[in-house]
C-alpha cells in the first residue's frame, strides 16, 4: 500500500501548479467567465505544448501514454485553479472513449489533433431532463438505408460552441431495451442541421444546448459499433466521472486553503477568528471531508486504473464530491463573512461552479442509487 | 499510489476468518468492550485472548523478545479490522495493555519493566490485564488538572486521591496511572508522572459505575495511602505529560481499523435485515429512502477505511501521525453515530427491545451499538478535544481555550 504519488506524478503536479498559477490567475478566470468563448485559446495551446492534451493518448498519436492516475493529478490541479475551458470535455469526456472504442481509422484521424490542441471535442449525452440515466436518452438516430439521421436535443454540453467534434449518444432502437439500442456517433459540428446555443449559466462556463435536425452520420462515424452505445456510456460514466471528482477535489482543497488563510488573518474581538472554537471546528470538519474526498478519489481511480471493479467506489466519490464541494463552499463563504459574498472575492468563483460539478455526469441521488445497488440493496 | 494488501496480509485475513468460524460458535461480540461486564463473557474473552496469543496475533507488531513477532503495521491493521469484523472477544484484553501500555513501555519504560510487564500481556494471561486511570472528577477534557497525589517517601510513593471512569479496573491486575508528583509547578502540565500500580496493593477501593445500558465497564478508584515502589515510575518523574500524549496517540491510532471492522459488520447486518424484511409487501431494501441512507453510510465507511489505511501507511514509513489520529477518532465517532441512528431507524420500534431479549432484532447488535456509541465517542478524548488537536497541529490555528 502506498498513498504517495510517484515521481512522474509529483513532477506533473509541480509543473501544473507553476503553470496554472502563472497563466490562469483568478483574475484571468473571472475575465473568462465574461468572455463569449469562455476560454483562452492561447492557454489551451500552451497546455498542448506541455503535453497535457495528449497525456493519456498513445505515443503513436502524439501523446505521452501516461495513465489515468496521472490525469487525476493534473485535473486536481486544474480544479484548484478552476481552470476554465474545453480541456475536460476534450480529454476526459472524448479522448478516453475515442482511444477505447475508436477504430484504427478513427484514432488515426482524430487523436493527433487532440494531442496537438488543434481540435476541441465535447460529449453530447444528457438531454432536457438533465438525467444521466441511459434510459432517458431520447435523441434518435434512424437509418435510412444510406445514412443515420439524428434528430433531437442535447443539453448542458460543455464548450459545444467551441468544439470541432461531438460524441453524440443516440437511440437507434426501441426504448424497451436500453442496453442494446444506444449508439455513439462522432459528429462534426460544422455539419448541416446542427444548431448550438450557449446556455447562460451562473458560472459562465460554456454549457450549450445542441439541436439536431436530420443531421447525417455515416457508418464510419459510429464509435464502438452499432448498438454498443451503452458500453461507451458506461465507460464514460466511470472514467470521466472519476476525473470530474478529481477536479472537484482540487477545488475543495483550494476553498479550504483560502478559508484557512483568512481565518488566521481576520481579527475580531482582538483575535484571529480561527482561534474561536466554533470557527476552528468548522475548519477541521472541512479538512476531514476534503481529505476524505481526496483519498476516495485516489482509491477509486486506482481501482479503475488497475482493472478492478470500480463502479461503486466511483459513485461513492461522485456523491461525496457533490456534497463536500457544496458544504466547503457554504462554510467557506460563511467563515469569510460578508466579503465572501461579494463579487470581488475569489471564493464566489468556486461557489458559482457547485451546480455544474454536481450535475455533470450524474447528481448525488443518481450516484447514491448506484452505491445502493453496489452494496446489495 | 497503490491500495493493494500483500499476499501475506490477505492470507492473514483468511486465517482470522477461519479462526473465528472454528472458535466462536456464535459467541461473537460485535461492539466489544462490554465483555468485561459479565463474568461468563469475561471468562470466554480470556480464553480467546490466550488462543489469539497462541496464534501469534495478540501483540503481533511487538518485537520477538517481548512476545510479539515483529509483524508489519499492515498485518496488524488487517488483524484489527478482521478480528473486529468477526467480533472476536478478548482481542483487546481490556484495551490498555495491548492498546498503549506495551508500546509506551517500549518507548519510556525501563528494561526491568519491559521484561516484567510485557510478556504476560503478549501471552494473553490474566496478569497481562491492565486498566488506565487518567480521568478524575475535575479532570476530564482538562486532563492536566489531575489532583491525585503521589508523594515520594524514600523508595516508595504514597498515593492519595480518586480516579473515575476507569474501564476494566474490576478485571485488571495492573493500572497505568497518571498522578501529580509535583504540586508546586506553575504550569499544570508539568509535575505529572506515569506510574504502574499493582491493583492488589492495600488501600485501593474499586466502586463500579454502571452505564445507562446497565453494563459494567467503568469504575471509580479511591486511593488511601497506597504505597507504590519508586521502581514503578515510568520514564522521568514530572515529565509524564509528554509520555501521556504519546500514549494517547497510540490509543487513537487503532481506532479507525478497529471500528471500521465493527462498522462494516453492522452495515452488513442492516443491509441483510432490509433485504429480508417486508413493509407494504415489499422489502425495505427497495425503498429509495432506505437505500439512500445506507448508501450514505457506506460512503462514510469507505472514507473511514481510507483514513485507517493512511495512518497505517504513515506509521509503516516511520512517521508519527498526530493530527491524523485525532481526525480519525472524531470521524469514527461521527460514523458510528450515523450508523447507530440509521440502523435503529431501519429496525424501527424494535430498536428499543432489550438486546438480550428473544424479541430483539439482529441479536440486539444495533441496539447495543446505539447504547454504546456516545460512550465510545467520549473515551480517549471527546470530539471537541480531537478537533482542537487537528486545528492546532495540522491547521496551525491558535489554541481556542
Amino acid at each position: 500500500m502506498d498513498f504517495d504519488l510517484n515521481e512522474q506524478q509529483q513532477m506533473l503536479r509541480t509543473m501544473a501548479r507553476d503553470f496554472l498559477s502563472r497563466e490562469c490567475s483568478r483574475t484571468r478566470v473571472r475575465e473568462l467567465e465574461k468572455d463569449s468563448r469562455g476560454y483562452d485559446p492561447d492557454m489551451l495551446a500552451k497546455m498542448a505544448e506541455l503535453g497535457w492534451l495528449g497525456l493519456v493518448l498513445p505515443e503513436k498519436y502524439g501523446g505521452t501514454g501516461a495513465g489515468l492516475l496521472d490525469l487525476v493529478v493534473l485535473l486536481e490541479e486544474m480544479g484548484r485553479n478552476i481552470t476554465p475551458g474545453p480541456f475536460f470535455p476534450t480529454v476526459a469526456l472524448c479522448a478516453l472513449p475515442l482511444i477505447k472504442f475508436g477504430t484504427k481509422v478513427q484514432k488515426a484521424g482524430y487523436a493527433a489533433d487532440i494531442a496537438g490542441g488543434n481540435k476541441i471535442w465535447s460529449l453530447a449525452l444528457t438531454e432536457e431532463s438533465g438525467s444521466y440515466d441511459a434510459a432517458d436518452i431520447n435523441c434518435r438516430a434512424d437509418y435510412n438505408g444510406t445514412n443515420y439521421l439524428i434528430n433531437g436535443e442535447k443539453w448542458f454540453v460543455p464548450f459545444a460552441h467551441a468544439a470541432d467534434f461531438l460524441i453524440v449518444i443516440c437511440r437507434t432502437g426501441e426504448v424497451s431495451n436500453p442496453q442494446q439500442v444506444l449508439t455513439a456517433f462522432i459528429i462534426d459540428t460544422k455539419c448541416q442541421g446542427l444548431k448550438i446555443e450557449l446556455i447562460p449559466t451562473i458560472a459562465g462556463d460554456g454549457q450549450c444546448r445542441v439541436r439536431f435536425k436530420n443531421v447525417k452520420a455515416g457508418k464510419q462515424d459510429i464509435l464502438g459499433g452499432v448498438g454498443n452505445g451503452r458500453k461507451v456510456f458506461d465507460f464514460i460514466m466511470q472514467s470521466a466521472t472519476i476525473l470530474k471528482c478529481a477536479e472537484v477535489s482540487g477545488a475543495c482543497q483550494a476553498v479550504l486553503d483560502m478559508t484557512l488563510a483568512y481565518a488566521k488573518e481576520r481579527i475580531q474581538f482582538d483575535k484571529p477568528i480561527g482561534s474561536f472554537m466554533a470557527i476552528q471546528h468548522k475548519l477541521v470538519d472541512m479538512l476531514t471531508e476534503v481529505e476524505g474526498l481526496q483519498y476516495l478519489v485516489y482509491y477509486s481511480a486506482w481501482l479503475l486504473a488497475s482493472g478492478q471493479k470500480a463502479a461503486t467506489q466511483i459513485s461513492m466519490a461522485k456523491a461525496k464530491a457533490a456534497e463536500v464541494y457544496q458544504q466547503v463552499c457554504i462554510d467557506g463563504v460563511k467563515i469569510h463573512g460578508a466579503i465572501g459574498f461579494s463579487m470581488d472575492h475569489d471564493i464566489g468563483c468556486f461557489f458559482r461552479r457547485i451546480k455544474s460539478a454536481e450535475f455533470m455526469l450524474g447528481d448525488r441521488d443518481t450516484h447514491l442509487s448506484k452505491v445502493a445497488s453496489g452494496i446489495g440493496l | 499510489m497503490d491500495f493493494e494488501f500483500s499476499k501475506k496480509e490477505e492470507q492473514l485475513r483468511r486465517e482470522i476468518r477461519e479462526f473465528a468460524r472454528r472458535e466462536l460458535a456464535g459467541r461473537d461480540l460485535i461492539t466489544g468492550l462490554e465483555e468485561e461486564s459479565l463474568d461468563e463473557d469475561w471468562e470466554f474473552a480470556m480464553q480467546m485472548s490466550k488462543k489469539l496469543s497462541q496464534k501469534g496475533w495478540l501483540t503481533m507488531a511487538w518485537p520477538k523478545e517481548y512476545g510479539g513477532r515483529d509483524a508489519s503495521f499492515f498485518e496488524q491493521h488487517v488483524y484489527m479490522d478482521e478480528a473486529s469484523y468477526r467480533g472476536i472477544p478478548g482481542m483487546t484484553m481490556g484495551v490498555s495493555g495491548i492498546g498503549w501500555v506495551g508500546q509506551s513501555l517500549m518507548l519510556f519504560g525501563s528494561d526491568e519493566q519491559r521484561k516484567k510487564y510485557l510478556p504476560p500481556i503478549a501471552a494473553g494471561e490474566p496478569d497481562g490485564i491492565w486498566c488506565t486511570a487518567y480521568s478524575e472528577p475535575n479532570a476530564g477534557s482538562d486532563f492536566a488538572n489531575i489532583q491525585t497525589r503521589a508523594v515520594r517517601d524514600g523508595d516508595y510513593y504514597t498515593l492519595n486521591g480518586q480516579k473515575i471512569w476507569t474501564s476494566c479496573a474490576h478485571r485488571a491486575r495492573w493500572c497505568w496511572l497518571a498522578v501529580r508528583t509535583d504540586a508546586s509547578v506553575s504550569k499544570k502540565q508539568h509535575g505529572i508522572s506515569l506510574i504502574i500500580l499493582d491493583m492488589k496493593s492495600p488501600g485501593i477501593t474499586i466502586k463500579p459505575i454502571y452505564n445507562y445500558a446497565g453494563i459494567h465497564i467503568f469504575n471509580e478508584l479511591f486511593f488511601d495511602n497506597v504505597r507504590v515502589p519508586v521502581a514503578n515510575l515510568v520514564g522521568t518523574e514530572n515529565r509524564g505529560w509528554y509520555q501521556l500524549m504519546q500514549s494517547l496517540a497510540f490509543e487513537r491510532h487503532s481506532v479507525a481499523p478497529q471500528f471500521y471492522g465493527t462498522a462494516r459488520r453492522i452495515l452488513e447486518i442492516i443491509i441483510k435485515y432490509a433485504g429480508r424484511t417486508n413493509l407494504h409487501g415489499k422489502p425495505l431494501a427497495s425503498d429509495p429512502l432506505v437505500k439512500h441512507k445506507l448508501a450514505e453510510r457506506a460512503i462514510e465507511l469507505e472514507t473511514l477505511k481510507l483514513f485507517g489505511y493512511e495512518i497505517t501507511w504513515k506509521l509503516s514509513k516511520g512517521l508519527i501521525p498526530i493530527y491524523e489520529a485525532a481526525r480519525n477518532k472524531a470521524y469514527c465517532d461521527f460514523v458510528m453515530q450515523r450508523l447507530a441512528t440509521t440502523g435503529s431507524e431501519i429496525i424501527g420500534a424494535y430498536s428499543q427491545v432489550d438486546m438480550r431479549s428473544k424479541w430483539a432484532k439482529v441479536e440486539g447488535s444495533i441496539t447495543r451499538l446505539y447504547m454504546m456509541f456516545p460512550g465510545i465517542s467520549i473515551a480517549a478524548g471527546t470530539d471537541e478535544i480531537q478537533k482542537n488537536i487537528v486545528g492546532q497541529f495540522k491547521m496551525g490555528l491558535p489554541r481556542p481555550y
